[in-house]
């Protein structure tokens, strides 16, 4: 089904080849939020128990008598669709950020260290055996920590370039690695260890509704405020000198876009563990599409964000007996979905795509 | 009065070097103003000074009046704007996105662009003759087209100075002098005050404009451009073999071989 959605996409991008860039994120965008009810729907009937769409709508017009599937629904699959449609939000949204604020489209959300350093907070919270939600707020903590490490590095040099401000990110990356490397090695290769890889590999097994009244508010505010500041973001990635001569205060958006992209990140990396690819091929999809102009690939990345994760997750739930790690779903879909629309884009791609 | 106001200006890139040693310069305001020097007399460092770019050692900038470094970024731009020499950040916007840049500081922080904005980058547009790449990326335009949208989105910007760093550098003759001329039209329609650098004084002819001799970070001399353009004042800064020929009914400085 979710390769018929990008089928359609695709067909419709290659109609609409006379509209405006203007009308084809529109027309984008409103797909992309019709799309996301269905496919938000499917996410909560389908599953190891099924339940039948008849059953699912008398469900909702009465829940007293389906209590069985009423406790499924809003206390297992709900939540944590809701959870994977924020994360999938946060993290092509952060990936964005990044990447326009950078000047570089290879750039992911993990650049100035943001998962490593949640990887090394919830690798030590489950080594000290605390609780799932202890888990969470130490990965969330720690990852804020690592990047507000690489910001105070990257100060140490004197030099503003955001190519310093990359290396520091290399630096902190690397150490927070090392320190995960140890944790792993101290961990009991029987119990913890398997857990904290289990954790870095993603799932959204765990998720309960008190998660989602912690990430919505942040991930809604970041949303908002970006949606807000939509159009000026792109002067921001026009560089310090052009951005400045604008009357665009560089360094203060710059340091805004930062903070806002790593509150995104952690906080699902927090409830959702690392989820590779998807900060990287969201936003790259949507510029193919509209082109770059951040005005319209923002609302876009948030749409497209929730729906590639909503259904990264029922394609991890669904098929197996166990639950496939989340990475490894969004790596396999995101390269089969990228090599389509670079198929079909491989006449128009310049060397700066 | 003076647009631009330099006064004891002084600028290194490291304690041991000064780049710019004790320059004065002024600009009248409604004035075309070429700085003239070789690669490495420091016009780009002098423009970027100019620009808010970089901070200044000692000495003082004053633009309209006010000191520059006590304006904001914000105040700043809204009385100069700055042409930089080709940057490959811009390459993936449409023209029409690039020019909407430019009126980023007359709309309000929470907006976009409205239809009126639009409406009114198009007109400029006309005015410049680049309506046939308004959808075009700015990385398909050839550098001449480059150079003219990003004079364009100096001039959306409505700033009453223009600073230009070598805008005709890296492009062929027929495109130097459609630049010219443009620079020349904005000064006289828009009564605007253009600063630029070259290392042509055939330019400076041209533009029939005020010209500063540069030369290892200092202004040697400055004055109209039919008094600086001669062998005697060119001399210190392009050697012994610098000539004119007026043999057409143009002058032009060469080289005698």
């Amino acid at each position: 089904m979710f390769i018929i959605c990008c089928m359609g996409w695709i067909a419709m991008d290659k109609l609409s080849h006379k509209l405006s860039q203007t009308q084809k994120a529109v027309i984008f965008a409103s797909s992309g939020i019709v799309v996301f009810l269905f496919v938000f729907c499917t996410a909560l009937i389908v599953g190891r128990y099924s339940i039948s769409f008849e059953n699912f709508f008398r469900m909702i017009g009465d829940p007293a008598s389906y209590p069985m599937e009423r406790s499924i629904v809003v206390n297992l699959r709900l939540p944590r669709t809701i959870i994977a449609a924020l994360t999938g939000i946060a993290l092509s949204l952060s990936g964005l950020l990044y990447q326009e604020t950078f000047q570089n489209k290879l750039v992911s959300p993990d650049l100035l260290g943001v998962s490593s350093g949640s990887g090394v907070g919830a690798a030590l919270a489950i080594l000290l055996g605390l609780s799932s939600a202890l888990i969470s707020l130490f990965a969330f903590l720690f990852g804020i920590i690592t990047v507000i490490l690489t910001t105070v590095i990257s100060k140490v040099f004197r030099n503003r370039t955001s190519m310093i401000l990359i290396l520091a990110g290399i630096i902190v990356g690397g150490c927070m690695s090392a320190i995960l490397s140890f944790i792993k090695y101290l961990a009991d290769a029987e119990t913890t260890l398997a857990s904290i890889t289990f954790w870095l590999m993603g799932s959204f097994e765990n998720s309960v509704m008190s998660d989602v009244w912690f990430l919505l508010p942040i991930v809604g505010t970041c949303t908002i405020l970006t949606l807000i500041f939509s159009w000026r973001i792109n002067i921001v990635a026009l560089g310090r000198e052009e951005a400045q001569t604008r009357g665009i205060n560089y360094s203060v958006y710059r340091a805004a876009i930062i903070a806002v992209a790593t509150l995104l990140t952690a906080s699902s990396v927090a409830f959702a563990g690392t989820i590779s690819w998807i900060g990287l091929v969201v936003p790259h999809i949507v510029r193919l599409l509209v082109g770059r102009n951040t005005r319209k690939t923002i609302p876009l990345c948030v749409i497209f964000g929730a729906n590639f994760m909503v259904i990264a997750d029922i394609i991890s739930r669904c098929f197996t007996a166990a639950e496939i790690p989340l990475s490894a779903v969004t790596g396999f879909f995101g390269t089969i979905i990228f090599v389509a629309i670079l198929f079909v884009r491989r006449k128009t791609i310049s060397e700066r795509d | 009065m003076n647009a631009i106001e330099v006064s004891g200006l002084s600028f290194g890139y490291n304690k041991k070097q000064l780049v710019l040693k004790n320059l004065e310069m002024r600009c009248e305001a409604g004035s075309i103003n070429v700085i003239l020097g070789l690669n490495g007399s420091g016009k780009t460092t002098l423009i970027k000074i100019l620009a808010g770019l970089l901070k200044a050692s000692t000495g003082e900038v004053v633009l309209n009046g006010k000191k520059l470094e006590d304006l904001s970024i914000g105040a700043r731009s809204k009385i100069m704007s700055y042409v930089a020499q080709r940057s490959e950040l811009i390459d993936d916007f449409t023209v029409k996105d690039y020019l909407l840049f430019g009126k980023v500081n007359h709309i309000a922080f929470y907006r976009s662009p409205r239809e009126e904005d639009v409406k009114n980058v198009e007109t400029y547009a006309e005015k410049f003759n680049v309506t046939r790449f308004l959808d075009k990326k700015l990385g398909e335009l050839s550098g001449g087209e480059r150079q003219i949208v990003s004079i364009c989105a100096s001039v959306i910007q409505n700033t009453e100075i223009i600073i230009l760093d070598e805008p005709t550098s890296a492009l062929d003759i027929k495109n130097q002098h459609s630049i010219l001329s443009l620079l020349r039209e904005i000064s006289k329609h828009e009564n605007k005050t253009i600063l630029l650098s070259s290392h042509n004084p055939n330019h400076a002819l041209y533009l029939d404009c005020n010209v500063f001799l540069m030369k290892d970070g200092s202004i040697i001399e400055n004055g109209p451009a039919r008094e600086m353009i001669a062998v005697e004042k060119l001399k210190p800064i392009y050697g012994d073999d610098v000539c004119l020929s007026s043999e057409q009914e143009y002058s032009e400085i060469s080289f005698k071989d």
